[in-house]
């Protein structure tokens, strides 16, 4: 799976999370820019991806995280692994 | 009350506990929600639409998740993020229920479990099912 399969998953992670079919996400984007970012949707977005890549998380992977581009790059690091 | 700690969960980790739902409950719903649809109060007009008496309001019967949740899995740690229920069959005044919950997810990084519950009766049909969203507060 290449990154671009991988954003593509991921937005559509998002879309079911925000219940906002039309949200289009891109590496920049942060809780800034979705009104519906608490942290119980983040941790709601964490386990989703979890789930859909087969992968777990730490907390300090997490907590170094800036934007999605950062998220979708540990996703690329933890499947290659 | 059960006290597990986040490194005591396991998935498949399991606990029930069994209730029953008497008259004076549905009463006091009332006077706590104000949901007078005669499904629930009028035992008549639930014979009418073809039920054998007054149906238990399934937010009434819903509360036993919440006890499921603070009370014995994982119990005094928890703290409640979400419950998605779906409702399968109605309950009735006294019927016998059983209460279960399952681990069926763990993320380490924000110590939430999720829990796979169901209430059935004293029939063993499931009347309700939820899926259960609960974090940990134990550290």
């Amino acid at each position: 799976m290449n990154r671009a399969q991988i954003f593509e998953k991921v937005q559509e992670i998002f879309r079911d999370i925000f219940d906002d079919q039309s949200l289009n996400i891109n590496d920049a984007t942060n809780s800034d820019h979705i009104d519906d970012w608490d942290s119980l949707n983040h941790i709601n977005l964490v386990v989703s991806i979890e789930k859909e890549f087969n992968i777990k998380f730490n907390f300090n992977e997490l907590s170094g995280l800036k934007d999605v581009g950062a998220m979708i790059d540990l996703i690329v690091e933890k499947i290659e692994k | 009350m059960n006290e597990f700690v986040f490194s005591d969960i396991h998935i498949g980790l399991e606990q029930s506990f069994e209730a029953t739902v008497s008259a004076d409950k549905l009463d006091k719903f009332l006077e706590i929600s104000g949901d007078n649809n005669p499904l629930h109060i009028n035992s008549e007009y639930a014979r009418h639409k073809n039920f054998p008496d007054r149906v238990v309001y399934g937010l009434l019967t819903s509360t036993f998740y919440s006890t499921l949740v603070g009370v014995y899995l994982p119990g005094k740690y928890a703290i409640l993020h979400s419950i998605d229920i779906k409702f399968l069959k109605p309950v009735f005044i006294n019927d016998q229920l059983k209460i279960v919950g399952i681990v069926s997810y763990i993320n380490e990084a924000y110590k939430q479990i999720e829990v796979k519950a169901y209430i059935s009766n004293q029939a063993g049909v499931k009347v309700s099912k939820a899926n259960i969203k609960i974090g940990l507060i134990d550290e």
